[in-house]
Parts: structure tokens; C-alpha cells; sequence
């Protein structure tokens, strides 16, 4: 059930059969069918790096990528996931190579409490698979659906920036006013 | 019960059956978060993810046809009719939008529903279908109060559609830019013959037509003055309540603020297009 414990999950309720791929893993789970993607990750597949806070889509704590697109885990049904390929924040690294991205959040100082941060990664790697070399404004954009309680959004936005320079060939297209200011 | 079909009939022979009981699933954005706050139980989910084809947005010649899994995301990449795009850009943020369905928002019958607002101000045309045939319906009947629509038990919504506008303009203001419901939001389209349709959210229990603006428009057009007299006119013709994000009197100004705002688009762009036409 949403927002239930699993141990109010019985045995008996996991009457649906959910084959989908995470991290570049097929899984077949049997489940109560009207629980959320996002108690799935984190209950069943021990995958705890997407986070659940709002759990009504206003925070993005708990965004995830489906077929390559941003969604929010905690509005998604899990059967609505049959057949589909989720990437969480844990299918970013290369072993221990971190992607350009999370590379870029650690080296801008982009952390402060972690919470949000799975979330706000994803939604940036999602940003830069569509538009390689954003705007300033247009990474303010693409990160609108993301939530930091500790408000450190100009070192998220730099960072954001810095991997947009990181990951394509060219340098990011923003004039330098458009630039965060410290 | 959980019911994943994957046809079209086969959803609409469970909707036949369990009418009411039975509840379409698409984006989840309202109702997920109704069932997980405890607002709502559902008795019977009917999923669409498993329904091949009903995620679409096309042109078709001077029409629009929205299909009923057709996301936020979608229509904002369309430049069919710029109030549409606009208003989906409005709504929640990429990952909702992504998420959130048209036809979900229009069933949803928010007050405050962006893109429904821009659809009223279209007079687009929602085709509703059930197991034995379809029906269309003008988007003007169809929201009767909040949460409350023409939908029958046994009905989805199939398809919206619009004709294309000459112009159009729609905007919203919130307590913050983005993820934020409209405290009054706008739209404004310039059909080819001239007229001018204005709609309203967040300022009645449906999304609000402002006839009388209308009128007024039709016969003074979108000169300066005509443009101030047609805000203030808006200002009261609008049925606001109070409520925690907005007076009602604040909501009164503001309509006459965006819509004001609206019609200067809307005469700018036109004045624009004379002045560049072949003499």
C-alpha cells in the first residue's frame, strides 16, 4: 500500500508480478500492486540513494529516470514500470568512477545535508542528455522541480554549469552576467 | 484490484463494468498522491501505461489533436498555439510534466488547472468514449464544479482537440515562479476572424469563460482604451473567493492585471503582423 510500513505488506497482498530493469538490471518482483516505485527501490531492492519526502511530487527528492526521462518515483505506481528501464542515482557511477556529473556536485562543493541531492543529480544528468550546453536560466529551469532545504542552490546551479562544460566538448553556452555570482 | 489492459476496448469494457468503482490510471500526479495523503481509495485501478497509442500530440492541417496520455511535457514542445505551450510550462516541474497527463488535468476539474484554462480560452472539443460509441463535448460544458465534470461512469476522455489559432497568449501568477498553483492564471486567443476569447482559473469553481469581456472586445477591439476598459470590466466579472494563498479582492486585480497584460500581447503581435504585410 502507499506510504505503508513493509511489514504492513503481507505475504499474501504481493499479488503482482513486475518485471522491469534498474541500473541496467532485470528484476521480476512479486508485489502488492499499489505501492509506489519509490518504496520498491528503496524496500525491496535496497536501493535507499532515492530519497522519499514530500511524497506528493512538490520536493523531487525522489526523481528517478525512466527510459532516460525525469519522474518522480513516489507518483508512479510500480506496475506502471513493467517492461521499463529505471536508472537511480546508484546506476550513475562506473565502479568507482564517478559519472561527469556527480563529479562535478563533488568538486563545486554542491552537497550540504545530501538529501536532495540524488534528485537534483538525476535531474541534471537528464538536462544535459537533452540540451548538452544549457543557459544559466535554462539550468534554473531544469532543476525548478528540485527542492533543497538547506537552499545551497547557487553552488547546485555552478555545479550544474560546471558539468555542462565537463561533459560536452565545447564550453557551456552562457554569457558570463547569465553566470551565478557568488 | 489492479487492471493493467492493453487495448483501448479492453479498458473501456472494465470501466463499463465497474463505473464508478473502477478509477483510470495515467500519470498518477493526483491521484497517487490522493490515495498515499488518504484523501482517496480506489477500489479499482485501471492502468493505461500497458494501452500502445494513446500517447500523442499531433497536427493534423489546422487542428490539434491531443491524445489521452499526451503529457505536460509534450505540449510544451508543441507551437501549435502558444497559450498551450505556455500554460503546460506552468505546471509543477520537468518530472511532473513529464508525468502529468492533459486529459488527467482536465479530469481532474481543478479550478486552478493551467492548461485547462488555456484549452477554455480554445474552445477545444473533448471527445469522450465508452464501450458503445463516442461523444463530443465543447470544453465550455464539460467542468460543472471542482473535482466535477460531463465525464459518465463508464467514459475516459479519448482526445482534445483545437483549431489553430491566429494568436494567443496565457499567464499565470503564483507565489513563486515555478512549482507553484496559480493564484490567477489567463488566456487570451485572437481567432483568424477577429475575435477575441479571454478564460480564467483560480477565480470561480470552474475555469471561468469572461463573456462580457468578450463582448466588449468584439466591439471595441484592442485599442489602448479598449484594453483598460476591458481589465476593469474582467476585474468584475471574475467570482473569486479567499482563500490561504489569495484574497479575493487581490484575485479581482490581478485578472485585470494579466488579462490587460494579455491583450497588449495580443495587439502588439497584431499590429506587428499588419505592419510586415505586403502592401
Amino acid at each position: 500500500m502507499i506510504g505503508s510500513t513493509p511489514e504492513a505488506t503481507g505475504q499474501a497482498e504481493r499479488s503482482w508480478t513486475l518485471s522491469f530493469t534498474v541500473n541496467g538490471q532485470r528484476h521480476e518482483l512479486a508485489i502488492h500492486p499499489e505501492r509506489t516505485l519509490l518504496e520498491v527501490l528503496r524496500e525491496d531492492l535496497h536501493l535507499t540513494g532515492t530519497k522519499g519526502a514530500c511524497l506528493e511530487g512538490e520536493c523531487g527528492s525522489c526523481i528517478v529516470l525512466v527510459d532516460g526521462v525525469p519522474q518522480n518515483s513516489c507518483l508512479i505506481l510500480a506496475p506502471q514500470m513493467e517492461g521499463r528501464e529505471v536508472v537511480t542515482i546508484e546506476g550513475l557511477a562506473d565502479g568507482t568512477v564517478l559519472d561527469p556529473v556527480q563529479r562535478a556536485f563533488v568538486d563545486n562543493g554542491a552537497v550540504q545535508c545530501g538529501f536532495c541531492t540524488p534528485g537534483v543529480v538525476l535531474s541534471t544528468k537528464a538536462l544535459l542528455a537533452t540540451n548538452p550546453h544549457p543557459t544559466y536560466d535554462e539550468v534554473r529551469r531544469g532543476l525548478e522541480g528540485n527542492i533543497c532545504r538547506c537552499t545551497g542552490y547557487m553552488k547546485v546551479l555552478g555545479a550544474a554549469m560546471a558539468a555542462a562544460s565537463a561533459e560536452g566538448p565545447g564550453v557551456a553556452d552562457a554569457s558570463p552576467e547569465d553566470r551565478p555570482r557568488p | 484490484m489492479f487492471h493493467r489492459p492493453s487495448t483501448l476496448t479492453e479498458a473501456l469494457e472494465l470501466k463499463s463494468r465497474l463505473k464508478d468503482k473502477g478509477v483510470f490510471l495515467a500519470g498518477g500526479t493526483d491521484l497517487v498522491v490522493g490515495v498515499a495523503k488518504g484523501r482517496l481509495a480506489v477500489e479499482h485501478w485501471i492502468d493505461l501505461s500497458g494501452v500502445p497509442g494513446l500517447s500523442y500530440v499531433r497536427e493534423e492541417r489546422e487542428e490539434l489533436a491531443i491524445g489521452p496520455l499526451a503529457t505536460h511535457a509534450m505540449l510544451e514542445r508543441s507551437a501549435f498555439a502558444p497559450a498551450l505551450a505556455q500554460a503546460a510550462r506552468t505546471v509543477g516541474g520537468p518530472a511532473i510534466r513529464n508525468r502529468g497527463t492533459i486529459a488527467g488535468n482536465l479530469g481532474t476539474a481543478s479550478p486552478a488547472g493551467d492548461v485547462s484554462v488555456a484549452l477554455l480560452a480554445l474552445d477545444a472539443t473533448l471527445t469522450l468514449v465508452r464501450s458503445q460509441g463516442s461523444r463530443a463535448v465543447p470544453i465550455r460544458d464539460f467542468f460543472v464544479g471542482p473535482g466535477k465534470t460531463r465525464i459518465a461512469p463508464d467514459e475516459m476522455i479519448q482526445e482534445v482537440r483545437i483549431r489553430r489559432p491566429a494568436d494567443s497568449a496565457f499567464l499565470k501568477l503564483g507565489k513563486r515562479q515555478s512549482v507553484a498553483i496559480a493564484l490567477v492564471s489567463a488566456a487570451a486567443v485572437r481567432q483568424s476572424d477577429g475575435r477575441v476569447a479571454i478564460a480564467l482559473g483560480s477565480v470561480a469553481p470552474v475555469p471561468l469563460r469572461a463573456a462580457q469581456t468578450e463582448a466588449h472586445l468584439a466591439i471595441a477591439g484592442l485599442a489602448p482604451d479598449a484594453i483598460r476598459e476591458a481589465a476593469g470590466l474582467v476585474s468584475a466579472e471574475v467570482k473569486p473567493i479567499d482563500d490561504h494563498r489569495a484574497s479575493a479582492d487581490y484575485r479581482r486585480a490581478l485578472s485585470g492585471v494579466l488579462v490587460r497584460r494579455l491583450l497588449e500581447q495580443l495587439a502588439a503581435a497584431s499590429s506587428n503582423h499588419e505592419s510586415a504585410a505586403p502592401v
